[in-house]
């Protein structure tokens, strides 16, 4: 699905992914922990084209594609989904017209014919049920005064939605209480098809306990420190980062 | 509450005496004649005399410009005296000892003793009384720094070269009315010039001190900053009270080379007329700064004296990266018109601007800003804040806004903001119950107000300002 | 001859009962001096095109004809060169409306326009001026103190290839009385059209206004709507601009009596080389009053835009709350906007402010859509209609705004977006 070999990148001349190396195979679920400024978030943005992030080195392979030579919208639409730590507002665009229009920019690369309205219409309905939105969600600007837990459901929403194959989840559970937790874990569970591969990017426990990960990576200073299975997760819990002995740029090899 | 604060605006002009020093003033009346005279006077080369003759032509077609939200009757220009100087410097001193008592007594007067600043501040002064500078302390040290601050007549004389090729290039001759006017009859000023790399050692100041009855005061500043150099340069200006108003019409030009830094601060004190708008200088003023590749020209200033200002003080953003900023208070009461503002011109890419303007009106004053914004086709990434804010004491003043924004290029980004304001009764109420009288927490409020603005001012400056805007208000609150 | 000594000839030559009236403009336009771009209001507009037009009148092939809004119900009155082709003897009107033109109006009728005509509209119009001694028609809409008059009334003014024309409107709105209007002008190929509205709102009356001047690029056109509100009285107004060759509108909110509300949101969508000049002055001359002024612009290709908001607060306006926002999205390298928010305020106790900025779509917001899939010019589509939408959204009337949008989205797709 996804191979990442010694990525290197920057933001305004600071070097943030300093030869990240990752391997994902269909199905699978990666957790990736690691302290706040590790470049977790960074490595989404890159993932998905982000402007400003420039890669210096490495290679990322998406489904036999050199993902870094498309466009943003493009890896979009061949399937890599980036549910953001921070959704950003954009008021006046209606949420429902920016996800009919992004339902529509995935089939049509399909070669599928676009949705009508009612259609549409039927299926965010059904959706919004799943993730507990009210339906006047559709009609308010896109984020627009949304809550925080508000927001990341809205970002599970799409994700159901334009049924990816890659599913990036950057802190989907940071700030969610218990109740929302659920509806977020339920709504990637209800993806899980064995095909579609997720990477978690989470600071805890608790969301693991809903999503089982296949593999837990530890990022720090811009490359992954530490893998394990589940239990590195749980360690990580009872213990912080410290048992890794990172200080600034200090490696520790598995 | 507001009766309170609307009460006796009035208060008396600390500045406003008249010093018994004998001077020798020309006739009143402007002709090419008197132009020649004020040259001949100065032993200016003939180069000089003919730039301000081409001036004086240009002026002569001029019309004086209306559009600032400011009333005066039309001024007399036959009737100031363009030049005056004290009887005492015919030879002009060459240090602070030479220099005539009465004039140092004048300045003790004004809270500024020469001798404690040249002492104690470190503080290098450029004097300019009427129309000559009178003398300008710590030429010597500033000499080991390769730093040059002298009169402008002297730097005619002494630095032709540097003089010639930049005098009028950031403001033309015929820039406007009132430039065109400075050009022809500027009388002294100072001069500055800071060599590459060099940090200055020392803040330079000037004061400026109009003495003499119908006289008009034009100086003309010059600071010439080269590569990678920084100055930080200090003004205050004061003049006696008197029945008719007089005219200042100064020019200041920068020239921030590539990479070079300018901080200019003024504290403008000039005799504001009285209660009833008797008396006070018109200040008709010119500053304006070039900055080249990745420089930095930083205006801040305050304004509480004249009976009319009109003053901008811009920048033109040709280099890129290069930042332009301007800070500024103005406070009005009794009958003074303010009318201020900035211009920012973005011409290269990614320069930005700042401008922070806080106007605050009382009595029968009005206040107005006034600003431009310009983004330019090629300034990519050009970026502009700007927040005006107004402050009204009482219901017989005014508060105006005028900001004219342009934009030439999709990439800039420019955002303006303006608000209005008052001292809230029950701001004041909450200052009183805890045991304020209601003077000192109006002059707190006004300067909570003033306060980032302040905070731009060098330190001794920064001081001098806040107490300035606490005579200010002095008798404002009942 | 100049264009304006040909006016003044044209309108000596005018004959009708508001002879009187019109003479009093053509006193003002005698000792107007032409504006140049030295005058601080035309400071960004060339009057050029102005002064070389030279119109040669085609007739249609076929009569134009208006349609109706769909779902709107309204009660159309149509101009076509400023003539009014409505018969306003012949409409059914509900209670408390009437509708009366130069030739249908009653002695009191007329006595109560020329007390209204070009009273409300300041006089430093200059186009306002050459409306009064110029309109073809005037279409005089009368509603009487308490009547709730629902069917939305609809002014539409066309002006065809190689015409010139004027047409004037004056509505007044009784005490407590409501009213929605909308004005749509529009102006195709080379033709230069005036159109000023006076409105005077009686105390508790509350009115829904639209401007939709929606003019082709050739066009040339002079708009002003005037309102005045008296103690309590409330106003709506959208106002929707295309630009074209040459294309200004004034809009003046007096505030006259206390407690009145007002309203105004502006959009302007310009593309090739069109321009605009919108004006907008609310005066506070009374305590109490509120205002909301929202202005959003985008400009495109070679156009340019030009917005002024003055704001004044006059002495003892007392309690007034006032607010400006302006935003403008530049799109082009070759566009150009001028905006200029102003206040001048004459009394303390006031809330005011204004805002204004220029920008362009943040990447940010490129970025999140293109996220999703969505290409990069559609993206650009969507946001910038976003921009408007969130004014279209806050019209009143959602018929109206239902209408608008897919000739808004048609318009986005001719403004070149880089
Ligand atoms: N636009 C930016 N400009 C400068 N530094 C940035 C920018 N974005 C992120 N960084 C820095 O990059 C580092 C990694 O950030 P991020 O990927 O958000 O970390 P994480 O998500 O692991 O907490 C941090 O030190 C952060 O400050
Ligand atoms: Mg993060």
């Amino acid at each position: 699905m996804l191979t990442i070999k010694n990525l290197h990148a920057c933001v305004e001349q600071k070097n943030i992914l300093n030869g990240l190396n990752l391997n994902i195979k269909p199905g699978e679920v990666h957790a990736i922990m690691g302290p706040n400024g590790a470049g977790k978030s960074t490595l989404g943005y890159v993932l998905s084209g982000r402007e400003g992030y420039e890669v210096l080195d490495g290679q990322v392979d998406f489904q036999g594609h050199n993902l870094l030579e498309m466009t943003i919208e493009e890896r979009a639409r061949k399937g890599l989904f980036l549910a953001f730590q921070y959704p950003i507002e954009i008021p006046g665009v209606s949420n429902m017209e920016f996800m009919k229009e992004s339902v529509n920019a995935m089939r049509q690369h399909r070669g599928e014919e676009r949705l009508t309205a009612a259609e549409f219409l039927k299926k965010a309905k059904e959706i919004c049920k799943q993730v507990q939105l009210p339906l006047d969600f559709l009609k308010r600007g896109v984020n627009e005064g949304f809550s925080g837990g508000e927001k990341k459901r809205n970002e599970i929403m799409q994700m159901i939605l334009l049924e990816p194959s890659l599913c990036i989840l950057d802190e989907s559970d940071s700030g969610l209480d218990v109740d929302a937790l659920q509806i977020v874990a339920n709504g990637v569970n209800s993806q899980r098809d064995g095909k579609r591969s997720f990477i978690v990017i989470t600071h805890y426990q608790r969301l693991l306990d809903y999503i089982e990960p296949d593999f837990v990576h530890i990022l720090a200073n811009g490359k992954v420190v530490k893998t394990g299975d589940a239990s590195l997760a749980k360690q990580v819990e009872k213990e912080g980062y410290a048992f890794l002995g990172l200080d600034n740029s200090e490696e520790v090899t598995a | 509450m507001t009766t309170q604060i609307d009460q006796a605006l009035s208060r008396t002009y600390d500045a406003g005496f008249i010093s018994d020093i004998e001077s020798e003033t020309f006739a009143v009346g402007l002709n090419e004649d008197v132009i020649r005279r004020i040259s001949a006077m100065k032993n200016e080369p003939e180069w000089m005399i003919e730039w301000r003759l081409r001036a004086y032509r240009n002026w002569l077609t001029m019309e004086e410009p209306e559009w600032a939200h400011v009333q005066y009757p039309k001024i007399d220009f036959q009737a100031i005296s363009y030049y005056s100087a004290p009887k005492s410097m015919k030879d002009k001193p060459k240090s602070l000892d030479e220099v005539d008592p009465e004039l140092l007594r004048v300045y003790e007067k004004l809270g500024i003793p020469l001798y404690e600043q040249e002492m104690l501040a470190g503080v290098a002064v450029d004097v300019v009384f009427d129309s000559v500078s009178v003398v300008t302390t710590f030429r010597e040290k500033l000499k080991e720094a390769g730093v040059i601050f002298c009169p402008i007549s002297e730097a005619i004389q002494t630095y032709p070269e540097l003089v010639k090729k930049y005098l009028g290039s950031v403001v033309p001759r015929s820039d406007n009315y009132f430039a065109a006017l400075n050009s022809a009859v500027f009388t002294d000023g100072s001069f500055v010039y800071i060599p590459k790399g060099v940090r200055c050692p020392m803040e330079l100041s000037t004061y400026f001190r109009i003495n003499e009855q119908n006289t008009g005061q034009f100086e003309r500043t010059l600071i010439i900053a080269d590569e990678g150099s920084f100055v930080s340069y200090l003004e205050g200006c004061t003049a006696p009270q008197r029945d008719e108003n007089q005219l200042h019409a100064a020019v200041v030009e920068l020239v921030a080379m590539d990479d070079a830094q300018i901080k200019y601060s003024t504290v403008q004190n000039w005799y504001p007329g009285d209660e009833n708008g008797k008396g006070g200088i018109y200040n008709f003023v010119t500053k304006r700064g070039i900055c080249h590749t990745n420089a930095k020209v930083s205006w801040t200033q305050v304004e509480t004296g004249s009976a009319i200002t009109w003053k901008y003080p811009s920048c033109v953003l040709k280099g890129d990266n290069s930042i332009g900023e301007f800070y500024s208070v103005a406070l009005t009461r009794g009958r003074q018109q303010a009318d201020t503002g900035t211009k920012m011109i973005h011409l290269g890419k990614n320069t930005k601007s700042t401008i922070i303007s806080k106007g605050i009106s009382a009595g029968h004053s009005n206040n107005t800003y006034r600003g431009l914004v310009h983004m330019g086709s090629k300034a990519d990434g050009a970026r502009n804040f700007t927040q005006c804010d107004s402050l009204l004491i009482g219901d017989l003043c005014g508060a105006h806004t005028f900001p004219y924004i342009e934009s030439r290029n999709p990439t800039a980004k420019v955002e303006h903001e303006a608000t209005t304001s008052k001292v809230g009764d029950d701001q004041l109420f909450l200052c009183q119950q805890r045991g304020l009288d209601a003077e000192k927490a109006v002059s707190m409020i006004v300067n909570g107000f003033c306060k980032e603005v302040f905070k731009e001012l060098p330190m001794e400056f920064a001081v001098e300002a806040g107490k300035l805007l606490e005579i200010s208000l002095e008798g404002s609150v009942g | 001859m100049t264009w304006l000594q040909q006016v003044i000839h044209r309108g000596q030559a005018m004959n009708d009962w508001l002879s009187p009236v019109r003479s009093q403009a053509l006193e003002a336009l005698r000792n107007t001096t032409w504006p140049t771009r030295r005058t601080e209001s035309w400071k960004y507009t060339s009057l050029a095109a102005l002064e070389q037009l030279k119109l040669t009148a085609t007739e249609p092939a076929t009569q134009p004809s208006i349609d109706a809004i769909a779902g709107l119900n309204s009660l159309d009155l149509v101009f076509i060169n400023g003539e009014l082709q409505t018969d306003v003897n012949s409409l059914s009107l509900p209670a408390g409306l009437h509708i009366n033109n130069l030739q249908s109006a009653s002695a009191v009728q007329r006595v109560i326009a020329t007390s209204m005509f070009a009273q409300i509209k300041p006089k430093r119009h200059l186009f306002g001026l050459v409306n009064d001694a110029l309109a073809n028609d005037v279409l005089f809409i009368d509603i009487d103190n308490g009547s709730h008059i629902v069917q939305p009334i609809r002014i539409v003014s066309l002006s065809t290839d190689g015409h010139e024309s004027h047409h004037r409107v004056l509505v007044r709105i009784g005490n407590e009385a409501k009213a929605s209007i909308i004005e749509q002008t529009q102006g195709e190929h080379t033709s230069l059209s005036t159109g000023f509205t006076e409105f005077d709102l009686g105390q508790q009356a509350y009115l829904e206004h639209y401007r939709l001047a929606m003019h082709t690029h050739q066009a040339i056109y002079f708009g002003g709507c005037h309102f005045c509100l008296h103690h309590n009285a409330e106003l709506n107004s959208t106002f929707i601009g295309y630009g074209s060759q040459l294309s200004r509108t004034d809009i003046d909110i007096i505030h006259n009596g206390e407690h009145a509300k007002a309203k105004l949101n502006a959009v302007y969508l310009l593309g090739e080389s069109e321009h605009i000049n919108l004006h907008s002055t609310i005066e506070h001359a009374k305590p109490h009053g509120t205002t909301e002024e929202n202005v959003r612009g985008i400009v495109g290709d070679k156009a340019s835009a030009v917005f002024n908001g003055r704001i004044h607060i006059h002495r003892g306006a007392q309690k007034t709350q006032a607010a400006l926002n302006n935003r403008n999205l530049l799109l082009s390298r070759r566009g150009q906007i001028n905006t200029k928010p102003e206040l001048e305020i004459y009394a303390d106790d006031v809330q005011c402010a204004h805002g204004a900025t220029v920008a362009e779509i943040t990447d940010e917001a490129l970025y999140y859509l293109r996220s999703r899939g969505i290409s990069r010019s559609q993206a650009l589509v969507m946001l910038n209609f976003g921009f408007i939408q969130e004014l279209i959204n806050q019209m009143p009337n959602q018929q109206l705004a239902k209408w608008l949008e897919p000739q808004l989205r048609a318009r986005f797709k001719e403004m070149e977006v880089r």
